[in-house]
C-alpha cells in the first residue's frame, strides 16, 4: 500500500487527538467541545481529548477555541492502533 | 440585496477609555504606507485601539465590519462599495451592475474598474476592515491583494483580525508597506491597567493589587473589564482578587460567572436568550423574548450603562450586538443548560421576515431546522441573485440526503444556486438526484412545477454555452410545467426562448417570446428581464430593417436603466448607434458607442463590448481615419481571441478586409478573406483587383449572405455589375436595394461602397431613379476622400492639378453639368468654368469629354 492511499484510510475513521489550552475549563464545556472528555491539570492547563474525523473537523476546533480566547498551547495526534 | 447600515457603522469611542499614545502615534507616522494590520486573539481592545486612532488622526474613515455571509464576494463588494460612497456620494455607482452578472469571482477588469474609482476619491482616507478573521474565501482574499497590490496612494487599508490574513504578509513587511499592531502590543502594562481600573471601572487598588491583576490577565483587556465589573459588585476587592488570582480557572469562564451571578435573573435570562442573535434592537429582542416581565429598552440602557459588553451599532442607539467574545460564551452557557433554542431563532426568523431581512430571515430559519421556511426564504424572494448563493448552498449541502430526497425542490434549488455560483459540472448530477427523487411521486400541481424549475435551469445552463436547440427544447417544456403563478422564473425562461430562437434567425417565434417576456415582466415589475426583453425585440426589428421601431425600443430600454444607467442598456445604447451610423449620423452613432462600451465593460463573460469596439472602428473608417480604425479593431480582436468570442470573428475580419484593401495590400486581403471563408471580403478583394466580374460570380454563390443579408449583397452586386460595363443592369439592381432601404431612411449602406457607388447613383439619378432619395445619399459622399492615391501620376503633367480641379473632373466624369457641379460644392457657374478652363490648359485639352478622356490616360481618374 502506498504511503498516499495509507492516509487516505485513516482520513476515513476518527483519530483522537489531544489539546492542551490554558486555563481550567469546567465540566459545563463538554456540550461546547462535543465527544471531548475535558480533563484540568496542575499548572492551569486543561486537556481536551476526543474523536475528530478529518482535518476540516480540526481546524474548525480550532477555529472554536480561537472565537473564545482560549490560548493554546498544543495539539497532538494520538496514534489509536 | 438590502443594505445592513449596522455593517457600515464607526464604532463610537466609548466616554471612558485609556489613551494609548504610543501605539497611536506609530500609526500617525505609518499612515502612508499601505495597511495597518491588527491582528490578535479576541478580547485584546483591537476594534477599540482603531476607532480611537480614527478619531485622533483627523483622516476620513470608512468602517466595513465583515462576517461569515461575507465571504460571498458579491456581498463583500458592494458592502465595500457602500462604505466608500460615505466617503464620496456616487463613487463607483456603476460597478453595482456589474456585481450582478452571476460569477463569484471577481474579475480583475472588475478590480481595474473599483481602483479607478478609488483613485477619484481625491483626498488621503481610512478604509477599515474589521473581524477580518470572517473571510477565508480564497476569492475574496485574492481579490483584496490584487487591490492592496495596486492600491492608490491616498487609501489606507487597516484590518483587524484575529488571525492572520491570507495575504501575503512577508512582502509587504519587506516592502516596509505595512504597520503591525499584535497582542504583545496591545496587552496593558502594569501603568495602562491601573489607569483603566481607575478611569473605566472606578475602582481604586494598590500597585500590588495592580500588579497582581495584571499578571493574572496578563494585560487582556477583557478580562480587566470582566475583573472590574466583578469588583463593583464585591465588598471586599482584596479578598476577590485573592481568590482570582489564585485561580487557575480559565479567565472568561471565571469572570463571567461572577458577573452573570451578581445580575438579577430577569437579565441573566435577557443576556442568555438573545446571545441568539448576532445584531439586536428592542424590538427584535421583544419578538424572542416574548416576556413581559423584561422591559426590553431599559435592559438595554442598564447594561450600556454597566458596561456588560454591548456593542452600539449605530448613532440613534438602536441596534447592539454583544461584544463577541462575551455572545459567544452567553452562547456556550445556554447551551450547556440544555434549553431549546429553535423556537427562538423561529421567532427570530419571522421578526427578520416582517421587517424584508430576507438573508437574516434565512439563516434564522435554518437554525430552527425549518425546513419550509428555510426553503421558501430561500427562493421566495430570488434570495440567490442578491449576494446569497453562498449561505443557501452551505445550508443546502449541511441537509442530509434523505432529507433532500423528501423535498426534490430543494435539489433542484441545489442545482440552480450552483449554476449561479459558476459550479456548472455539479449541476446535472443535482438536477438527476431531483429526478430520481420524483419517480412514483404523482405528478400533482407542486411536482409540475418542481419539473419545470429543472427544465429551467437546463435551459439557462445550455443558453450560456450557446446551444440553442437545448434551450428551445428546455424552456418550452419549462413553460409547459411551471406554475402559473411562478411568474418570477416563467419570465426569464419566456426571454431566454426568445434569445434562443433569435440565434436561430426564427424572427417571429423570436418576437413572440420577447412581447409576452416584456408583458408578464411588467406585471412582475422585474426591471432587469424587462430591460432584456425590449433590447431584444429591438434587435429582431433592427434586423427586419424596421430601424424607426427598434429606435423607439431602445429608447424605452434607456428610459428603464436610468440615470446612471444600468450596466444591462449597454446593448441599446449599441444598438441606437448601429441606427445613427446608417443614417449617416456619425456623431450621434459615436457618441451612443461610447456611452455602450463603457457599460459593456461591466459585464462579464458577454461579448457586447467587443460589438461596439467594432462599430466605433467603422465609425472611425466612415469618418476618414483608417489607422484610428485598424488600431481599435486590433483591440477588439485581441480581446475576442482572449474571451473566445468566436462569434464576433467575421465581423472584425471583415472590416479589417476592408482596411486593408483601402491601404493596397490586396495580396494579404487575399490571404485573409480566403482564411476565413469570408466570401463577400474574397468578392471585395477581387474588385478591387479589377476583377469585377469574377466578384459578381463569386457572390451569386454566396447564398447564406443572399438569405441572410439580401439588401448588402444586392447592393455590392449593382456595385459590380456597374464596374462591369453593364450599367442597365446595374440601376435595375439598385433600384430594387433603394425600394428596401428607402423605408428605413438607409444611407450608409449605400455610401460604404464608395466612388463606383457614388458614380452608379449619379447616374441612376440623371435616369430619373428615385431622385429625391438618390440626392439624400449622394449629399453623403465627401468627394475629396474618393482619391486614394492622389498623387501617383499627377507628375507627368508639367503642372499638376490642384485638389479642388481634381474634385471638379471627378464630377465632369460623372457626367455632372457645371451648373451641378457648381451646386454640390457650393461654387459659382463663372468660378465652376474658370477651374474647367484650368484643367484644360493644365491637360492640354480644349473639351470637358477630352479632359476625362486624358486623365484615364494620365490615370489621374481611375
Amino acid at each position: 500500500m502506498t504511503e498516499e492511499q495509507n492516509s487516505l484510510k485513516e482520513d476515513q475513521r476518527d483519530t483522537i487527538y489531544q489539546i492542551r489550552v490554558k486555563g481550567h475549563l469546567g465540566s459545563e464545556w463538554i456540550n461546547y467541545f462535543h465527544g471531548f472528555t475535558i480533563h484540568c491539570r496542575e499548572a492551569g492547563e486543561t486537556v481536551l481529548t476526543g474523536p475528530v474525523m478529518d482535518q476540516a473537523e480540526l481546524h474548525g476546533l480550532i477555529r472554536r477555541i480561537r472565537d473564545l480566547g482560549l490560548p493554546l498551547i498544543s495539539i497532538m495526534r494520538k496514534d489509536n492502533k | 440585496m438590502p443594505i445592513l447600515t449596522t455593517k457600515l457603522y464607526t464604532p463610537s469611542l466609548q466616554p471612558k477609555f485609556v489613551q494609548r499614545p504610543h501605539l497611536i502615534e506609530r500609526m500617525n507616522e505609518n499612515a502612508h504606507k499601505k495597511m495597518t494590520l491588527v491582528s490578535a486573539p479576541a478580547g485584546f481592545g483591537k476594534t477599540s485601539l482603531i476607532s480611537e486612532w480614527i478619531a485622533e488622526c483627523m483622516l476620513p474613515a470608512t468602517w466595513v465590519s465583515l462576517d461569515e455571509w461575507d465571504n460571498d464576494p458579491t456581498r463583500f463588494f458592494t458592502y465595500l462599495l457602500t462604505s466608500l460612497q460615505k466617503l464620496k456620494k456616487h463613487v463607483g455607482e456603476g460597478l453595482f451592475d456589474m456585481l450582478q452578472s452571476p460569477q463569484t469571482t471577481p474579475s480583475e477588469m472588475f478590480l481595474t474598474s473599483l481602483l479607478n474609482e478609488i483613485t477619484t476619491i481625491e483626498d488621503p482616507f481610512v478604509l477599515v476592515l474589521d473581524d477580518y478573521h470572517m473571510i477565508d474565501s480564497k476569492q475574496v482574499n485574492n481579490a483584496l491583494s490584487f487591490l492592496i497590490d495596486h492600491q492608490p496612494p491616498q487609501m489606507h487599508v487597516v484590518i483587524i483580525t484575529r488571525e492572520d490574513p491570507g495575504l501575503s504578509l512577508t512582502r509587504l513587511r519587506a516592502q516596509a508597506q505595512m504597520t503591525e499592531v499584535r497582542a504583545s502590543d496591545l496587552r496593558f502594562s502594569s501603568n495602562e491597567v491601573k489607569q483603566f481600573l481607575d478611569i473605566v471601572i472606578g475602582v481604586e487598588l494598590t500597585n500590588e493589587e495592580v500588579a497582581a491583576l495584571a499578571s493574572r490577565t496578563e494585560g487582556w483587556v477583557t478580562g480587566l473589564q470582566l475583573a472590574g465589573i466583578s469588583m463593583q459588585g464585591h465588598k471586599d476587592t482584596k479578598r476577590f482578587i485573592e481568590t482570582f488570582t489564585g485561580s487557575h480557572h480559565f479567565i472568561l469562564d471565571y469572570l463571567l460567572e461572577e458577573v452573570l451571578q451578581q445580575q438579577p435573573e430577569t437579565i441573566q435570562s435577557f443576556l442568555l436568550t438573545t446571545s441568539i442573535l448576532d445584531r439586536f434592537n428592542g424590538p427584535l429582542c421583544e419578538a424572542v423574548l416574548r416576556d413581559d416581565a423584561i422591559p426590553v429598552q431599559e435592559t438595554l440602557r442598564y447594561l450600556e450603562r454597566s458596561n456588560l459588553f454591548i456593542v452600539p451599532l449605530d448613532t440613534e442607539r438602536n441596534w447592539y450586538r454583544y461584544h463577541h467574545l462575551f455572545g459567544e460564551l452567553l452562547k456556550q452557557r445556554l447551551n450547556a443548560s440544555g434549553k431549546q433554542v429553535t423556537h427562538l431563532h423561529k421567532r427570530a426568523s419571522e421578526w427578520y421576515e416582517q421587517n424584508g431581512l430576507e438573508l437574516e430571515a434565512f439563516y434564522h430559519a435554518t437554525l430552527a431546522n425549518d425546513l419550509e421556511r428555510s426553503e421558501r426564504l430561500a427562493e421566495g424572494n430570488s434570495l440567490l441573485f442578491r449576494g446569497a448563493v453562498t449561505p443557501v448552498i452551505n445550508w443546502l449541502s449541511s441537509l442530509p440526503e434523505a432529507i433532500l430526497n423528501q423535498r426534490p425542490s430543494l435539489w433542484v434549488m441545489y442545482a440552480y444556486a450552483l449554476m449561479i455560483a459558476g459550479q456548472n459540472s455539479s449541476v446535472e448530477q443535482k438536477l438527476h438526484s431531483a429526478e430520481m427523487a420524483l419517480e412514483g411521486e404523482p405528478l400533482n400541481e407542486k411536482n409540475r412545477d418542481v419539473v419545470g424549475r429543472m427544465a429551467s435551469v437546463r435551459a439557462i445552463a445550455a443558453a450560456s454555452q450557446y446551444q440553442t436547440d437545448q434551450v428551445i427544447t428546455e424552456s418550452s417544456r419549462a413553460l409547459e410545467y411551471l406554475d402559473e403563478n411562478n411568474l418570477y422564473v416563467r419570465t426569464v425562461i419566456t426571454w431566454t426562448l426568445g434569445y434562443a430562437y433569435r440565434m436561430q434567425g426564427e424572427a417571429l417565434k423570436a418576437r413572440k417570446s420577447f412581447q409576452e417576456a416584456i408583458s408578464t415582466s411588467q406585471a412582475s415589475g422585474n426591471d432587469f428581464v424587462q430591460m432584456l426583453a425590449i433590447t431584444g425585440l429591438g434587435q429582431t426589428q433592427e434586423e427586419a430593417n424596421e430601424l424607426y421601431l427598434a429606435e423607439e425600443s431602445y429608447k424605452q430600454v434607456l428610459h428603464l436603466a436610468g440615470e446612471p444607467p444600468k450596466a444591462t442598456a449597454c446593448e441599446a445604447y449599441l444598438g441606437l448607434a448601429r441606427l445613427h451610423y446608417e443614417w449617416n449620423d456619425l456623431d450621434a452613432a459615436e457618441s451612443y458607442v461610447k456611452k455602450g462600451v463603457n457599460l459593456a465593460r461591466q459585464i462579464e463573460g458577454v461579448d457586447s463590448f467587443v460589438a461596439c469596439e467594432i462599430l466605433l472602428a467603422r465609425i472611425q473608417l466612415a469618418k476618414g481615419s483608417p489607422e484610428e480604425a485598424a488600431s481599435i479593431l486590433n483591440d477588439a480582436l485581441r480581446s475576442a481571441r482572449k474571451h473566445d468570442f468566436t462569434y464576433q470573428l467575421p465581423k472584425i475580419f471583415e472590416l479589417k478586409i476592408m482596411i486593408i484593401i483601402h491601404n493596397g495590400n490586396l495580396q494579404e486581403a487575399e490571404r485573409l478573406a480566403q482564411a476565413e471563408k469570408l466570401l463577400m471580403s474574397e468578392a471585395r478583394v477581387y474588385q478591387a483587383k479589377g476583377h469585377s466580374s469574377k466578384a459578381l460570380q463569386l457572390l451569386e454563390e454566396a447564398a447564406f449572405q443572399i438569405e441572410t443579408e439580401p439588401l448588402r449583397v444586392k447592393v455590392l452586386q449593382a456595385v459590380l455589375l456597374y464596374e462591369c460595363e453593364k450599367k442597365e443592369q446595374a440601376i435595375q439592381v439598385l433600384h430594387q436595394a433603394l425600394i428596401l432601404a428607402e423605408p428605413f431612411g438607409g444611407i450608409r449602406t449605400f455610401t460604404d461602397e464608395g466612388p463606383s457607388m457614388q458614380r452608379l447613383l449619379t447616374e441612376a439619378s440623371a435616369q430619373g431613379v428615385m431622385p429625391n432619395y438618390v440626392e439624400k445619399i449622394l449629399d453623403t459622399f465627401s468627394v475629396g476622400k474618393m482619391f486614394t492615391h492622389p498623387t501617383t501620376s499627377s507628375k507627368t503633367l508639367v503642372e499638376p492639378l490642384s485638389e479642388r480641379e481634381l474634385e471638379i473632373l471627378t464630377l465632369i466624369d460623372y457626367g455632372l453639368s457645371n451648373k451641378q457641379i457648381g451646386e454640390r460644392l457650393y461654387l459659382a457657374l463663372s468660378t465652376v468654368k474658370g477651374h474647367n478652363r484650368n484643367i484644360f490648359d493644365k491637360l492640354g485639352v480644349k473639351r470637358r469629354t477630352e479632359a476625362v478622356a486624358r486623365a484615364r490616360e494620365l490615370k489621374i481618374l481611375s
